[in-house]
């Protein structure tokens, strides 16, 4: 099999000038809209008198008058420029069009800044055509000559002198030489002078392949992308040649249509048209295109390329070598031919050609027998139906027509194809007569792209779609848009060191009416106002004088000294679920550019609780933005849903899932009545004491209870409560939430909450059902969410305890309340409680307000923040870019156009007329060329402001072996050679090269910066990479000062980075302090790997010496692989190592996290040896925690804190399976004969290895269907008999065999059958018992029952 | 005693009338006036019932309620 490309490769720019089309969106609308651009033979283009009627066969008179030419669609006044440099005007035109149009490409492809031009290149694809450069030359060098001779011959007598003048006038038709311009008449510097135009390093050539140039040419960059040499790659082809000679040519080939008509696949098509233009592709591999947010016309899935070999004739095609090429590039693809749904033709309308192109179609598309059930129609066509035969360029054309098709989803038309060709009868192959709609027919859009070149050159290449979809769902959570203008409200606020002075200031009541923001330096004594008034102002002067603090009422906020600067803390306190509707804030998300997307939900509830959620996440941003940050977080009621999500309890990554969990539209809720009555707690729990099913779910306030129950039960209640004078009031939804009626329902909670990981509050949580702190402990969390279903609300007491904690400031952020069962609880001391909504002001008014409020208590807040945003200020979008282009404007880095553009100068006005006839118009194009670039460099080099930098980034990245292809020596289980495959030996991605990758998307949003170090890693589960993982990968700035990056590569890691401008100076004391015990390893550093301690490859063998070890470290030296993370995974290699020698059970320790890293120094070099200090600083049963220095020539290079290891619950016996799995099994040979094999294993993880170690991919894949409950009997059963097998076979003499070596099926009475190596096949009976299985193991009877394998038929795709 | 209830201090930009809105002048909350109506119960008797009076209100008499008009009820209640 050959290597698949597996969509290796994105087609993320294009650009193209073809005939009918100067750019890219005409070239589509064109096609879309089937335009014939083909039309008669310009006059300047093609001198008339080599025309001439009827069917001789002469070198220099030809038939057909009809091809596709580009002028006609070059809009442009020539003589609005000026004379073209001499570099320039002596160039071939196709070289400026190559370069305006790879220009273009990139444009398109949204490169300005980020293109590295030493990992870019160039390949195009041209003939070796007389192009009208190297035609003057021909004519200025040869035919002056020959005409001189020719004159000397016929007239003899002429004198030389007058012949050499005659020679200089024909010469000097062609202007004057310039010698130093001939480079430009090298046919390679079509490519080259792009690379020295824009400064590329990488490969700039041309590859000539007749009509399949430029999909080779494409095939080339391929290569060079997947060979890792290369990060962006340039493709595509090149022909402007209308030159008589190729018209010659194609003349004497007589194919040349004689009707003046190309119709490819017609019964009547005669032959081809000329056409000509440049068409470029813009190429990454698909991760980084996907890593960068780029948007993706199209995948290159495979390519392939063959020739005819020793064919009958250089001429006419055979189908064999077509269908090898056809063939080499779904193989390489890897995917069925059959999944095809689109065909673009090399089509040239030649009766040979497209009767060889239909049989190398059925061939491989179509082939007889073929499954009728697959036999979908396809749609085909050429694109040369429309722009003639751009000979080298037309597979370009064709590349970019259907990737166009792939991402607009539309099968495009072909002209011409009234009679379809006889051949296609009968095939799924439908010639497309007008545009129609794409529709996926089970895989993915799939489109063959055809190129046969003359002499027997052919090449194919697999589209498919991008699962980047272009009408993918917008991605959820907070991205960052463009702001619109807000004005803020006046305001006067103030800050100073006395109150007398604020006294004095408010004296000036129309400086106070006109607003002010402060300055200098901030005292203490602060004062706002919004929107002031002559009264306010006068309120002000009351409230100032009498030195009491005053919160609010009438827009007003003073404090002599603000609670914050008291050192109160900062509370968000989240609002539940109130029976007015969450608020819209749309104000806010337009101006803080925050783009809120959210599922639908079916229930009214699930409305209700995403509305809290959602406008909770959108002004805790907008509240970050104006730099206010929780000290803690809580919520009331279900608003603490809004708090384990904002505090990061529910990982950012799983957000989605726990919302959708929790709202699910399935949901069956007790029909529980609330009901709102106005007393305390203690009141209405006496009220309803003797009722039966109902209780007091909520005690928010002194003054404010919650009673839930059945409809009599609250009935009677209600009637008391009015008895006894107290206000109730039944609340509008009925959840049952907080009752301990809710038991019965909570299923669909346990399963959603179950599945999910959670983790340890970022900020300190409180429960409002305990009053208290949440805990850290995942299980402990999980537990808490679950018991805020049916326990009651505490909030009275939460608001209590959060106070007796140091909190003085309360804001809700959201409408609801919160804050008033605050104010009643907190009524005597002294508290701020703040709405971050509320029904009578928009947003951002409500939002102005906090910022005054929280400004006066002593915070550092934003004011600028309010402000309207002024066009600099508008942060760059961040999410992958839209569908369709977002303008032309080039966004070159204007340096790098500047400085490529330094020859060209059109500043001075022709002084001669441009020249006529048929360089004419070549010349116009040289110039249209000249001022796309020209004014790209000028557009650039105008001053704009700087742009700001995206505060978040999204992107997702495959992992994936191809692309990592170190990860292959980063796989846990050793297997038997030859006989697994890379997946059975599970390689994943380091916790390491995660916190790499989590370094560099940091870098990606603060490019300028240096990591210079981070803190809370964890690895959430494993990320495997083969079969590859794709992932979203998020980066978000964490505050306002830039200086840490929440990084998150969703649901497997995630951490903070730290960004600095320098490195921190090295603590110089280093860890010197001898180990205890400190004495020699047991194992050297190559034992460690030959003896299996660690599972390493070659290349993450990053631990060279293992110097010494104690009872509390490790001591040793590593070596900086080039392999990503394994640096920092060879440092932890000791860690595990350790535990394996020190620990008698429990030895498999793996990474799970990493509280802190710090850099001193930038990463060393490959082969660089540091010095490595481990120092272990708690070993439970659960983990291993070590502190790790690397040092680097004496001087700490980074250092890693609290690197933990999890232990894997795991006996010797399993150990040494995992280890030595070819030699060790769990089977104890019972005295009966029988083999008994234990549980090993406690811990789902653990089982999890277990797993692996044991199955076999289709095992694995079954056992992965399976419900989760019944995995671990199945497991166990699986084990039991692969184990006992291999006991019974080693008893008669077998020698190493592998767990997955034993295939495990049942027969046809459900009973297990068991297949060994060489077909050996013991009987086995099976009994699962409590704590272990007993399976008796006997020599295969002759008649063995026919197997049906577990394993899934491997047919679905 | 509107001052005891929406917290001490707040009365200084408030020249209370019979005209002066409870919601929309005092900014009083819906706790509050739990809070209120208890202080009101306490100050007189058991007939100041301000949860029965507003059960006959619909919201919106509630929010446009002025302190004239509570002034007018305890009258009514205590005479």
């Amino acid at each position: 099999m050959t290597t698949p490309l597996d969509d290796a490769v994105a087609i993320v720019g294009m650009a193209a000038v073809f005939p009918g089309a100067p750019d890219l969106d005409r070239f589509w609308r064109n096609v879309v809209e089937g335009v014939d651009a083909v039309g008669p033979v310009p006059a300047d283009r093609v001198d008339p008198v080599f025309f001439a009627d009827g069917d001789q066969l002469d070198v220099d008179r030809f038939y057909c008058r009809r091809g596709g030419f580009i002028d006609a669609a070059q809009p442009f006044d020539p003589t609005e420029f000026g004379i073209m440099p001499i570099a320039v005007a002596e160039a071939e035109p196709d070289q400026m069009l190559a370069l305006a149009t790879a220009t273009r490409a990139l444009s398109d492809a949204g490169f300005g800044t980020g293109l590295d031009p030493t990992r870019t290149g160039i390949i195009l694809g041209r003939g070796g055509y007389i192009t009208p450069a190297i035609g003057r030359l021909h004519q200025r060098v040869r035919t002056a000559h020959q005409l001189a001779e020719c004159v000397r011959e016929l007239l003899p007598d002429l004198p030389d002198a007058q012949i050499a003048g005659l020679r200089g006038q024909f010469q000097a038709a062609f202007g004057p030489p310039h010698p130093e311009a001939s480079i430009g008449l090298v046919p390679n510097l079509v490519a080259s002078r792009v690379a020295n135009r824009l400064d590329l390093r990488g490969p700039a050539y041309t590859v000539d392949a007749a009509c399949a140039s430029s999909l080779i040419a494409v095939s080339h960059a391929v290569q060079e992308l997947t060979a890792g040499r290369c990060d962006v790659m340039l493709a595509g082809g090149v022909h402007h040649c209308h030159d008589v000679t190729l018209w010659s040519v194609f003349t004497q080939l007589r194919a040349l249509s004689p009707s003046g008509e190309i119709r490819p696949f017609d019964r009547r098509a005669d032959g081809i048209l000329i056409g000509e233009g440049t068409g470029i592709v813009v190429l990454k591999r698909r991760s980084d295109a996907e890593r960068d947010g780029d948007r993706i016309y199209a995948l290159i899935r495979g390519v392939g390329v063959a020739s005819d070999g020793r064919a009958t004739t250089l001429m006419s095609p055979t189908v064999d070598g077509q269908v090898l090429a056809v063939e080499r590039a779904w193989e390489a693809a890897g995917a069925d031919p059959a999944t095809v749904g689109l065909i673009e033709a090399h089509g040239t309308g030649t009766p040979a050609g497209d009767a060889a192109e239909i049989a190398t179609l059925r061939r491989v598309f179509d082939p007889d027998g073929a499954d009728p059930g697959k036999r979908q129609p396809v749609g085909i066509g050429s694109v040369k139906s429309m722009i003639g035969h751009a000979m080298p360029a037309s597979g370009i054309a064709g590349l970019i027509k259907t990737a166009l098709a792939v991402f607009h989803q539309v099968l495009p038309p072909s002209l011409h194809c009234q009679e379809p060709h006889p051949d296609l009868a009968g095939t799924r192959f439908d010639v497309v007569q007008s545009a129609q709609p794409w529709d996926r027919n089970g895989s993915p859009r799939r489109a063959g792209v055809n190129a046969f070149g003359f002499g027997g050159i052919n090449a194919h290449v697999v589209l498919q779609e991008s699962f980047c979809d272009r009408d993918a769902a917008p991605r959820r959570g907070i991205q960052v848009t463009e702001r619109k203008g807000w004005a803020p409200p006046p305001m006067f606020v103030w800050a100073g060191e006395r109150v007398d002075d604020l006294v004095s200031v408010l004296e000036d009541e129309k400086r106070v009416l006109a607003g002010a923001l402060p300055a200098g330096p901030e005292g203490p004594v602060r004062l706002a106002i919004v929107e002031p008034t002559p009264k306010r102002v006068a309120l002000a002067r009351k409230v100032v004088a009498r030195g009491q603090a005053w919160r609010g009422r009438n827009d007003l906020w003073f404090s002599p000294e603000g609670l914050i600067t008291q050192g109160g803390k900062v509370a968000f306190t989240f609002p539940g679920v109130e029976p007015t509707l969450a608020p819209e804030l749309e104000d806010v998300s337009a101006h803080f550019g925050i783009v809120e997307t959210e599922a639908p939900v079916a229930t009214e509830i699930g409305r209700h609780g995403m509305g809290i959620i959602r406008v909770g996440r959108l002004l805790v941003e907008a509240m970050s933005r104006l730099g206010i940050e929780p000290d803690v977080i809580a919520g009331h009621s279900l608003g603490e849903w809004t708090a384990m999500i904002e505090s990061e309890s529910v990982p950012p990554e799983v957000v989605d899932l726990f919302v959708g969990g929790l709202v699910a539209g399935q949901l069956v809720l007790p029909d529980l009545v609330f009901l709102a009555v106005g007393c305390s707690a203690e009141l209405a729990r006496e009220v309803v004491a003797d009722l039966p099913d109902i209780v007091v779910s909520h005690d928010n306030c002194p003054h404010q209870a919650i009673v839930c129950g059945i409809e009599g039960s609250v009935a009677v209640a209600q009637e008391r409560f009015k008895v006894q004078r107290v206000m109730g009031q039944v609340l509008p939804f009925r959840t049952g939430f907080h009752t301990p009626m809710f038991q019965d329902y909570m299923a669909p909670f346990v399963q959603c909450l179950g599945g999910l990981p959670l983790a340890a509050p970022r900020v300190p949580l409180w429960s409002s059902i305990t009053a208290m702190p949440f805990p850290s402990d995942e299980d402990q969390i999980r537990a808490l969410a679950l018991r805020l279903y049916v326990e009651p609300v505490r909030f009275r007491e939460l608001v209590q305890n959060l106070y007796a904690d140091g909190v003085r400031l309360f804001i809700q952020p959201g409408q609801g309340s919160v804050v008033g069962f605050i104010g009643d609880t907190l009524r005597e001391h002294d508290h701020l409680a703040i709405a971050g909504a509320v029904p009578n002001r928009s947003g951002m008014e409500q939002l102005t307000r906090v910022v005054a409020a929280l400004y006066v208590e002593g915070a550092e807040v934003r004011f600028d923040q309010l402000l309207a945003m002024s066009r600099a200020d508008v942060p760059a979008v961040c999410s992958p870019p839209a569908a369709g282009r977002s303008g032309d404007a080039l966004r070159f880095d204007a340096a790098l156009i500047r400085g490529s553009l330094q020859p060209l100068d059109l500043g001075s006005r022709p002084s001669s007329p441009l020249p006529e006839g048929e360089f004419g118009a070549t010349l116009r194009l040289i110039e249209e060329a000249a001022r796309v670039v020209m004014e790209a460099a000028e557009h650039s080099s105008t001053p704009t402001p700087a742009p700001t930098a995206p505060t978040e980034l999204r992107w997702r990245r495959r992992f994936t072996v191809e692309d990592e292809p170190a990860l292959a020596d980063h796989a846990f289980f050793r297997q038997p050679p030859g006989r697994s495959t890379l997946a059975d030996r599970f390689p994943v991605v380091p916790m390491t090269m995660m916190v790499e990758v989590m370094a560099g998307a940091a870098q990606h949003l603060a490019p300028d910066r240096l990591v210079i170090g981070l803190q809370q890693i964890r690895a959430l589960r494993w990320l495997p990479v083969d079969p590859p993982t794709d992932v979203d990968i998020t980066a978000a700035f964490v505050g306002t000062d830039h200086d840490r990056v929440r990084v998150s590569i969703d649901g497997y890691a995630r951490a903070t980075v730290l960004l600095g401008d320098r490195y921190p100076n090295p603590p110089e004391t280093l860890d010197l302090e001898p180990l205890q015990d400190e004495g020699p390893a047991p194992q050297n550093a190559d034992q460690l790997y030959d003896e299996r301690w660690m599972f390493h490859g070659p290349r993450y063998q990053g631990v060279s010496e293992i110097r010494t070890m104690g009872r509390d470290g490790v001591r040793g030296r590593v070596t900086a692989l080039p392999a990503p993370g394994a640096l920092l995974d060879a440092a932890g290699q000791y860690v595990g190592y350790w535990i394996m020698v020190n620990a008698s059970e429990d030895r498999i320790a793996l990474p799970m996290r990493i509280d802190r890293i710090d850099f001193y120094a930038p990463p060393p070099e490959i082969g660089t040896q540091l010095e490595v200090t481990v120092r272990f600083t708690e070993v439970t049963v659960e983990d291993i925690r070590a502190d790790i220095e690397l040092v680097q020539d004496g001087v700490l290079w980074g250092r890693m804190a609290s690197f933990t290891d999890r232990r894997f619950d795991t006996t010797e016996p399993l150990f040494r399976v995992i280890l030595f799995p070819e030699v060790n099994g769990l089977a104890e040979p019972a005295a009966d004969g029988s083999w008994i094999i234990g549980e090993h294993w406690r811990s789902s993880a653990s089982r999890e290895l277990v797993m692996r170690r044991y199955l076999s991919g289709p095992e694995r894949a079954e056992y992965a269907q399976l419900d989760p409950l019944a995995q671990r009997d199945w497991l166990r059963s699986r084990v039991a008999l692969k184990d006992a097998v291999r006991a019974w076979l080693w008893d008669r003499g077998a020698g190493p065999l592998y767990p997955i070596e034993i295939e495990v099926g049942v027969d046809d009475q459900g009973q297990p059958v068991v297949h060994g190596p060489d077909g050996v096949a013991p009987r086995v009976r099976l009994t699962l018992r409590a704590e272990d299985a007993v399976v008796v193991v006997d020599e295969p009877t002759p008649t063995s029952t026919s197997v049906r394998s577990l394993s899934h038929s491997d047919t679905g795709r | 005693m509107i001052a005891e209830v929406i917290g001490e201090g707040y009365d200084l930009d408030l020249d209370i009338t019979r005209d002066t809105s409870f919601a929309e002048d005092i900014e009083i909350e819906s706790i509050e006036f739990v809070a209120f109506g208890e202080l009101l119960r306490e100050t007189y008797d058991e007939r100041v019932d301000l949860v029965a009076w507003f059960g006959e209100m619909d919201v919106d008499q509630i929010i446009a309620l002025t302190v004239g008009e509570v002034v007018d009820y305890v009258v009514r209640c205590t005479s």
